[in-house]
């Protein structure tokens, strides 16, 4: 079944969103490569986070990830935006994997850290709304198929 | 066409997206410059290293708390000064590099510390800025600063610091009843508004902050390595 005009709005807007959400995660890459996440800031929070033992995963900077699931979902969104069934199939599985690190950064910073960077809630916010559109897009489909 | 318009898209923003991150990743030591003023950096040459090699002019700011707590000769031929938060990690991790640059440069290396407390982001980071200039009332400060930061993380984590940081002025032989005055006096008080006031007119905005010569150091310029051979450049000049 082709993807429908709505379908492909929403599917665009999920696009934008990951730009959103692309575009922190460089910033905050940007942060942690040149060593500026390390330093102690006005803004609490930040430094506290991002010079944390959860802020590297094997070697790799979180926010490096971060990027690159953006990206895909960009990408995806995009390609599903214009038809592409199989890009729509794969977004959601990914959406809500990067729903649930985001969950589970949250709980790190609350519990554990104890300390909150606006920028990492920022994009738990899109991770949140890119959820619910694509969750949207997805029953979408499912009730135009069953109609 | 409409079938590889997406892919056009998708690639497009690739591009942007790394030609942004290698731009404001090159760009970054510099944007955080005090006067926000540049230098050419050498060709070819990367960031970091550029930046060790000619860090970027600041202006001279409005001066700090007089007299300033200072470590050599005023006539050293390099001049670092340091705007610190003892309670924060970094600059607790920088204190052991500024004590081998002390003693590896000696003469040559003039230190000074200006009190730059991260107030909120630090809850006790005003109390241990008071308590270090109490303890330079009595002419104990870098005592304190020392202790301060060799047992960061022992009262940082603290719910009342007070107690600890009177514990720290008996242990360096201060006159604690004089202390106990003093660290609530308005004189510390006015020392800490006027080194604040200087690393506001330097547009400092995090911590360490570390001037040598006038000119910002990058933060990630601040390893032992890297730091010495921007001393060592500032004393082969004089």
């Amino acid at each position: 079944m082709a993807i429908g005009n709505r379908q492909s709005a929403m599917y665009a807007a999920a696009a934008l969103l990951s730009v959103l959400g692309l575009a922190d995660a460089i910033y905050l890459t940007i942060e942690h490569v040149t060593g500026q996440s390390v330093r102690c800031t006005i803004i609490a929070g930040c430094s506290e986070v991002l010079s944390s033992s959860y802020a590297v995963v094997a070697g790799i900077p979180l926010a490096l990830i971060g990027a690159a699931a953006y990206f895909g979902v960009f990408s995806l969104s995009t390609l599903a935006a214009f038809g592409y069934r199989w890009a729509a199939t794969l977004l959601t599985p990914l959406t809500v994997a990067m729903f649930v690190v985001s969950l589970w950064l949250i709980y790190l910073q609350a519990f554990v850290i104890r300390a909150f960077c606006q920028f990492c809630l920022f994009s738990a916010a899109i991770t949140f709304c890119l959820l619910v559109v694509v969750l949207l897009s997805h029953g979408l489909h499912r009730s135009q198929k069953s109609v | 066409m409409k079938r590889i318009l997406p892919f056009i898209i998708i690639l497009a923003v690739l591009g942007i997206a790394l030609v942004s991150a290698w731009y404001f990743t090159r760009s970054m030591p510099v944007s955080t410059t005090a006067a926000g003023s540049q230098q050419p950096q050498p060709q070819g040459s990367s960031a970091p290293q550029a930046a060790a090699q000619n860090p970027p002019v600041v202006s001279k700011g409005v001066p700090g708390a007089e007299p300033a707590h200072v470590l050599g000769p005023a006539n050293a031929p390099a001049r670092l000064e340091e705007f610190g938060d003892f309670e924060c990690p970094p600059c607790g991790m920088f204190h052991p590099i500024l004590v081998e640059m002390h003693k590896e440069f000696g003469d040559k290396l003039q230190i000074t510390f200006r009190e730059y407390p991260l107030v909120p982001t630090h809850q006790h980071a005003l109390a241990a800025a008071s308590a270090a200039e109490a303890a330079g009332m009595q002419g104990k400060f870098w005592e304190m600063h020392d202790l301060l930061y060799e047992r960061q993380k022992d009262w940082k984590t603290q719910f009342d610091v007070r107690p600890v940081f009177e514990g720290y002025a008996k242990e360096i032989g201060l006159d604690v009843e004089r202390y106990n005055r003093d660290v609530a006096s308005d004189a510390v008080a006015q020392r800490i508004f006027l080194d604040g006031k200087r690393g506001h007119s330097l547009g400092v905005t995090g911590t360490p902050t570390v001037f040598v010569n006038g000119r910002e150091v990058p933060f990630q310029s601040l390893p032992a390595d890297q730091l010495r051979v921007i001393l060592q450049r500032e004393i082969e000049k004089k």
